[in-house]
């Protein structure tokens, strides 16, 4: 079987993170350890402030969510990453590959990982806090799911924005640019107990309604009326967004010399 | 081994490179005055040559071959490789190009055989078009005894020779090696130059490369340019930029009975003369074609032969003469 051109570029990304994945007993830490101490403490905490079963689960939710999207990132802002530590990154930019072959290659790991990691918390969420996951069904999984990766989908472009901006500087961004949007969505408390202002922004963040719509299968109250027409709206228009400006970005890199720079 | 490197390379009378008035400058932070590295570079390299730019660190010989490789955009000037414009047709050049930089960096965590499949795949070789292609490259670069070792464990030798597999896994058309030697020891470097000219010369392949190496482009460019502050300071195959520099071979004669009255200065050939004592210095364009003439014209005139001492001229004094 002779795969198409533009296929086995985007398998040739996929691979590779495999193969990264692989070779990094870190990747496994990534995906158990930092999770899993994540939803110990939080857990934990639960028990100690004497928390309803609702309440743990509307937090657990925000930790579980907050795990997932930040692995399934990590595997995007890594496609770049790793070419700036090993210095190859020239080698990849003088292929005639696209950014999509890029995105579309290490999203897919990053989305097998994300699945991963969202079942490992699942399972400790459930055996440890008494969680019961299977009350939004299956559609609701799914969508709640498909709306965490848009959001992965979203920062890890940026991230790969920022590092081609400003390069080795920005490497920082690609484990603390997500806690920005953590803090805007109430991921452990409701949006509603935010400051006026920020109360506002949080709106603006699609993950803020994607929260939204799967804690109201646990009993708690939509903040907004559609919480899945304004969270795929706003992912998708943030999607573009992102993605066009990594283009712009990767043109200005090609004027200011960021490649070589990085690769040196 | 066969070398099933080349396509049928089209010898078209276009050249393979045609760059006119290349400017390229960096800024160096909003109130510093940009640096200035290109200054209106005019090249052209015709198909199959092996061309070298030559100049000290800094004359901007990466910035040229990355402007030419599409991995930096020109300030301003057009050039076309390949006959495909180097910014309005990026995307088809780099299918049919390739660059190996100076030193050698790959992902340390991943073998030489995978290093070179995910290359392989991002120029859309798959299946057993890549399989063929890694064992074809690992054989003829001596990599398939390390094929499973990781980058990281690899000598600069061998990075070096991985770095030039990974240039050739999509059978490019032209290859731009940015110092190719850079850092290798003395026995390596020599054996990566007959590689390279046994590619050219084996598979008609173009090669750009720069190098501050003399000896490096003397063994290998059939022609050069020197890259000075930005500017191509000349342009030509080497024994042609000898004459046009007035630079030649150095011819010593030494009389044991005294120098002949001849006038040394009219003999074809003689670019410069000196006469110390019963010893005369010639420089002559070309020893080779000068040398037995020169010595016939003598031999009436000096009642024994003279000592000959000769000394070929090298690109180190034609670097001199025009860095000066």
């Amino acid at each position: 079987m002779k795969l198409p051109a533009d296929l086995v570029k985007i398998w040739a990304f996929a691979a590779r993170s495999v193969l990264i994945n692989r070779r990094n007993v870190f990747a496994l830490f990534e995906m158990v350890f930092w999770p899993g101490i994540s939803i110990f403490s939080v857990g934990l905490l639960t028990k100690f402030l004497q928390l309803n079963q609702e309440t743990v689960t509307f937090v657990l939710i925000g930790a579980i969510g907050m795990n997932t999207i930040q692995i399934a990132q990590l595997d995007l802002s890594y496609s770049f990453l790793y070419d700036v530590w090993a210095k190859s990154l020239r080698h990849k930019f003088i292929a005639p590959i696209s950014l999509s072959h890029l995105l579309l290659g290490t999203g897919l790991v990053g989305l097998t990982r994300g699945c991963l990691v969202f079942v490992i918390m699942t399972l400790l969420c459930t055996t440890l806090f008494g969680m019961d996951l299977g009350r939004p069904g299956f559609t609701g999984l799914v969508i709640f799911l498909a709306g965490m990766f848009l959001n992965a989908a979203i920062l890890g472009i940026l991230v790969l924005a920022l590092v081609l901006r400003f390069g080795h500087r920005a490497e920082v961004a690609a484990w603390a640019f997500a806690y920005l949007l953590f803090l805007l969505c109430g991921l452990y408390y409701p949006v509603t107990v935010l400051p006026a202002g920020i109360k506002e922004m949080a709106q603006f963040v699609p993950l803020t309604h994607f929260l939204d719509y799967f804690r109201h299968f646990y009993g708690f109250p939509r903040v907004s009326a559609h919480p899945l027409l304004y969270g795929f709206l706003e992912s998708m228009l943030y999607l573009a967004a992102s993605f066009l400006l990594l283009k712009i970005t990767l043109k200005s890199a090609r004027r200011r010399g960021i490649l070589l720079k990085l690769s040196e | 081994m066969t070398l099933a490197l080349s396509p049928a390379i089209a010898m078209s009378k276009t050249p393979a490179i045609d760059a006119q008035g290349l400017f390229k400058s960096f800024s160096n932070g909003c109130f510093k005055p940009s640096k200035e590295v290109l200054r209106g570079v005019d090249l052209e390299v015709a198909h199959g040559a092996i061309f070298g730019i030559l100049g000290p660190n800094g004359a901007g010989k990466t910035t040229l071959i990355s402007i030419l490789t599409t991995l930096l955009l020109p300030d301003r000037g057009r050039a076309t490789v390949l006959g495909l414009d180097i910014v309005q047709d990026a995307g088809l050049l780099r299918e049919r190009i390739n660059l190996a930089a100076s030193s050698a960096h790959f992902l340390w965590c991943l073998t030489v055989e995978e290093n070179l499949r995910f290359y392989g795949r991002l120029y859309g070789l798959g299946g057993r078009a890549l399989a063929g292609k890694v064992e074809e490259l690992l054989h003829l670069f001596d990599l398939t005894p390390y094929r499973r070792a990781t980058f990281d464990r690899l000598s600069t030798g061998l990075k070096q020779r991985l770095s030039l597999a990974k240039t050739l896994i999509n059978t490019p058309e032209l290859l731009f090696l940015d110092e190719p030697t850079s850092g290798l020891d003395h026995e390596m470097a020599v054996h990566l130059r007959q590689e390279i000219l046994r590619l050219n010369r084996e598979t008609g392949l173009t090669i750009l490369l720069t190098t501050h190496n003399l000896r490096e482009a003397e063994m290998l460019c059939s022609e050069v340019a020197f890259l000075k502050r930005g500017r191509l300071a000349a342009t030509g195959a080497i024994p042609d930029l000898q004459a046009r520099l007035g630079l030649g071979d150095h011819l010593n004669l030494i009389f044991k009975n005294g120098v002949p009255r001849v006038d040394f200065h009219r003999l074809p050939g003689v670019l410069s003369c000196e006469i110390r004592g019963s010893q005369v210095d010639l420089v002559l364009d070309r020893i080779e074609s000068r040398l037995a003439p020169l010595l016939r014209e003598i031999a009436p005139l000096s009642p024994e032969p003279p000592e000959v001492r000769v000394k070929e001229a090298d690109l180190e004094e034609l670097y001199h003469e025009i860095a000066r």
